[in-house]
């Protein structure tokens, strides 16, 4: 059935009308994906919104059940169908979960794409995402223009003013949350470095590497980047940062506008052309540059360039553990506990390797956190679109998290955003860092500068 | 997970969520999709609407509402069930437990504990593990099954060998009988009350008695120690014969498993490969538990034994770790059928264990004969056999075949004086078959005692009997005459 259903061949050109059951619009879902789900459920209690509804409908396999029944025609893509395949927080837990390694990220993403045009989105939540996803998110001069606007919010005093008088109350309760924990708003390395395209390695140079500075990354969390940048330098990596780079698009391929992430995606793959590696410090985009080739499934040209661009991509923890980086010689006395990032674990199989980097440094003690690999319920923009659930699953997670350490270390900005909200929230006192950070204070401790955790 | 008004005009729905609430009742045919089948997908149809009840009041409530309206219900879990007894074959209102899972006492000085029925199996042994205890009955959906589907099906596992299945760690339960009754069988654990084994009629009457609402547990204490070899043989006979000879040397290991060619093939091509060699007929998977003295004499009697019968390879787990590995990949055999077929049926026959080779062999015609691949995974210790039949239900036909071939290997596991379902359950899967094994007049007494239960036949109707043959009556639901 599958096969006499499907009319369009991978060859064929893009622009091919072609359908697949109720699937109607290009870049079809992959209908061999769903054929290796045999219904098991092996995947139920991987699931954080199965957790919290105990629902079928929002699990993988009732998920993957949904859209394979619109691919053999036995569902329209219509309105009611937005609640399970948006609700997923795409965290791939079920991956890991599955048996028969059934990629169940990569076809909610497919479907998404499909829905978000039969059912697009209108008034107000199609103003805000053109707004952000299609109006900041790919420009890096409009978020750089954010971020000065944010600094500005924080430096003058109106954010002082704001706070006191209540004025934060008119926001919806969860982004009143998210603006009390937005860190202060730094230099983004890539005006900081823009007249110096490359910062040499301390000594020898092993290596020339660039860093996808990020779009949000590189405006709340540019101290982040410096110190990626300091960690790779020290570790015989010239940094290069190139200039053309933009957005990873994963946010938009979230939201099933998968021709933004095309576009950006394009962008990138040109842009990295000339390097060897491109390190990424944000676990949901080096998943995402990693995945580019799932994009261009019906583009033989483009798909092979992304083949050899995601070949370049790699996680900083797994580079630097890889490249055998220094072991610090330098105390840091903390107790702390890691949180593994959805789109490390789940989606790269990035598990040992920062934990490896955080214990290689002297006095770090390591406090394990059960279900260390749970989704908080970041999961990109989730927390904003999906307020109620972020929480839930965010109150899950902090249950596991130890009372007694003073850090949570991770390898991903948007996890860093949502723990410090499940910090604040449930009155608890960790200061929350990314993996990278612990090994620059490390590196700067041994070169006697005051370094204050 | 957005939060929806009622939109529809049925009063039934709108009744039935003025029990359950807005938010715990689905109705709409994108939600609805996911409950048309269980782990048994041939089989699939719509509920009329699915209720996630909070306490056993509630549960009581939808069911007298439905038997006062002669709505069909059904009780449902994780619906990880292979035999489709959680199909809502007539358009059924299905009972979630789901959100009933809650661990609600354990009282480890007497080894007891009492769950909700939609707690999830392995967290029950999690929960009491670092107090060295766990919960026995180990089926491979132990991840994600729930407690309460374990009862209705009486769910066995790897390690049931040594241990018993579900029945045998059942101290308690209370049910909603299907008229909205609430009754408490076996009260404050106390084993074996007198007069009719209640508990034992219960645990595995697949859902066609009643709801149960709360289960009071068997807990044990973890063996002192624990060894698990793995062994690799190029015949199946002599994998075979090792399994009789562990047993009649008077060796009880808490697991004794098999797995053929056709598995090894699965499971190395899916998610938790171990290595195992491509070539080889068969691999056991043996453990041995207990106090520590006396468990390296038995590890050293099963290598003397593997060896005896020409093992190509045996090792003893090395780490706590490797034997999490090699179990990990035993546990996920069905669902690594996915990565070598896109569809897979699983039988679960018994035999008597000297008649392995014979019944393989059988198999392996049955195979032949129908077109299609058969893997076989096998709990050898006990003669638990599970054919898996794969095919590829987008060819036309193939389905039936499957079927077909899958209700022949279960012939062939009766005609050797053996049983057509171990652990898995009869549901829709196996009714026919129940004609292998049993006349119609002991059919007949059968159903009669489910009339006595569920006089209406409005719980789970169309489950574990064959219909009727022509001289004999039988109830049907009302809706569906």
């Amino acid at each position: 059935m599958m096969s006499t259903m499907t009319n369009e061949r991978a060859d064929s050109p893009a622009c091919a009308t072609a359908s697949l059951g109720n699937y109607r619009f290009h870049d079809l879902p992959d209908p061999s994906k769903w054929a290796d789900c045999v219904h098991c459920g092996m995947c139920l209690e991987s699931c954080p919104t199965y957790e919290q509804t105990g629902q079928e409908q929002h699990s993988p396999r009732g998920r993957v059940h949904l859209m394979k029944s619109v691919g053999e025609g036995k569902l329209e893509l219509t309105p009611d169908l937005l609640d399970p395949i948006f609700t997923c927080l795409d965290c791939r837990a079920c991956t890991t979960a599955c048996p028969a390694d059934v990629d169940v990220g990569g076809l909610i993403e497919q479907v998404r794409g499909q829905l978000r045009q039969a059912v697009p989105l209108t008034g107000w939540k199609a103003f805000v995402s053109d707004l952000f996803l299609k109006g900041v998110f790919p420009h890096p001069s409009r978020l750089d223009w954010l971020g000065r606007l944010l600094k500005w919010y924080q430096k003058s005093g109106l954010q002082t003013v704001a706070r006191k008088t209540g004025l934060l109350k008119v926001m919806p309760d969860h982004l009143a949350e998210m603006e009390a924990i937005l860190p202060e708003v730094g230099t983004p390395v890539r005006k900081k470095y823009r007249h110096q395209p490359l910062i040499k390695a301390k000594g020898e140079t092993k290596r020339t590497v660039a860093i996808l500075t990020g779009c949000v990354m590189d405006v709340m969390f540019s101290d982040i980047n410096e110190a990626t940048i300091r960690v790779l330098t020290r570790n015989g990596n010239d940094v290069v940062i190139v200039p053309n780079q933009t957005c990873c698009g994963a946010l938009h391929v979230h939201a099933g506008d998968r021709e933004t992430g095309r576009k950006l995606a394009k962008q990138n793959i040109e842009a990295f052309q000339d390097v060897d590696h491109v390190i990424v410090n944000a676990a949901g985009c080096g998943c995402m540059l990693k995945e580019y080739p799932e994009l261009f499934r019906h583009d033989p040209e483009w798909h092979e360039k992304a083949e050899q661009f995601a070949a370049k991509v790699e996680d900083v923890s797994k580079f630097l553990h890889d490249t055998g980086f220094k072991p610090p010689k330098a105390e840091l006395n903390v107790r702390l506990t890691y949180h593994d990032a959805c789109h490390l674990a789940h989606g790269q199989g990035i598990r040992q390797e920062p934990r490896a980097l955080i214990e290689s440094i002297p006095g770090m003690e390591m406090v394990a956190m059960p279900n260390a690999d749970r989704c908080c319920g970041s999961a990109g923009i989730y927390n904003i679109t999906h307020p109620d659930m972020a929480q839930a699953v965010l109150e899950s997670k902090m249950q596991h998290v130890p009372q007694e350490v003073e850090l949570i270390s991770m390898g991903n900005p948007g996890c860093m955003l949502q723990m410090a909200l499940g910090v604040k929230k449930y009155g608890r006192s960790q200061k929350i860092v990314h993996t990278v950070q612990l090994l620059d204070w490390a590196y700067q401790k041994e070169e006697g500068k005051d370094v204050r955790i | 997970m957005r939060k929806r008004p009622i939109a529809t005009s049925d009063p039934h729905i709108q009744a039935l969520a003025r029990i359950v609430g807005e938010q715990a009742i689905l109705y709409r045919k994108e939600d609805l999709m996911a409950y048309d089948c269980d782990g048994f997908t041939v089989h699939r149809h719509l509920p009329k609407a699915v209720v996630f009840p909070n306490s056993t009041e509630q549960v009581a409530a939808v069911v007298k509402y439905c038997h006062d309206h002669d709505l069909p219900f059904l009780a449902r879990g994780a619906g990880t069930g292979l035999s489709g007894g959680a199909i809502p074959l007539n358009g059924e209102v299905v009972i979630s437990l789901t959100r009933m899972k809650r661990l609600l006492h354990v009282d480890l000085e007497n080894r007891r504990a009492v769950v909700e029925p939609g707690f999830v199996n392995l967290k029950l042994t999690n929960s009491v593990a670092h107090r060295g205890y766990y919960y026995a009955p180990d089926p491979s959906s132990q991840y994600c099954c729930t407690i309460g589907g374990n009862v209705a099906e009486n769910a066995g596992g790897a390690h049931c060998l040594k241990y018993g299945v579900t029945t045998n760690h059942i101290l308690g339960l209370e049910v909603v009988l299907p008229n909205g009754e609430v009754i408490e069988i076996g009260a404050n654990g106390v084993p074996d009350p007198p007069g009719y084994d209640l508990l034992g009629l219960l645990t595995g009457s697949e859902g066609t008695l009643g709801i149960v609402t709360k289960i009071t547990v068997r807990l044990l204490k973890n063996p002192e120690a624990k060894q698990t070899v793995l062994a690799y043989f190029d015949e199946v006979e002599d994998a075979s014969q090792t399994v009789s000879d562990i047993i009649s040397a008077g060796i009880v290991p808490a697991a004794l498993e098999m797995m053929d060619q056709t598995a090894i093939e699965a499971v190395e091509a899916a998610a938790f490969p171990v290595g195992h060699p491509k070539d080889i007929a068969a691999l056991l998977l043996i453990e041995v538990d207990g106090i520590s003295a006396g468990i390296d004499e038995q590890i050293d009697d099963i290598l003397t034994i593997c060896r005896r019968h020409h093992v190509r390879e045996v090792k003893v787990a090395q780490s706590e770790e490797e034997r999490a590995r090699w179990w990990a990949n035993r546990k996920t055999g069905f669902g690594a059928m996915g990565a070598i077929s896109p569809d897979y049926l699983v039988q679960d026959g018994v035999i008597p264990r000297s008649r392995l080779p014979e019944v393989l062999n059988e198999i392996a015609n049955i195979s032949r004969k129908y077109g299609l691949r058969i893997a076989n995974i096998f709990h050898a210790g006990d003669g638990n056999l599970h054919p898996l039949v794969l095919f590829d239900a987008s060819k036309p036909g193939e389905t039936e075949r499957a079927l077909a071939a899958g209700s022949e290997c279960l012939k062939a596991c009766a005609a050797v004086g053996g049983s057509i379902t171990g652990e898995h359950g009869v549901g829709i899967e196996k009714k026919e078959e129940m004609r292998f094994i049993f006349t119609d007049e002991e059919i007949l007494a059968q159903t009669a005692i489910r009339d006595v239960f569920n006089p209406k036949n409005l719980l789970n109707a169309g489950k574990l009997f064959p219909t009727p043959g022509r001289c004999v009556e039988t109830k049907t639901p009302s809706t569906v005459k």
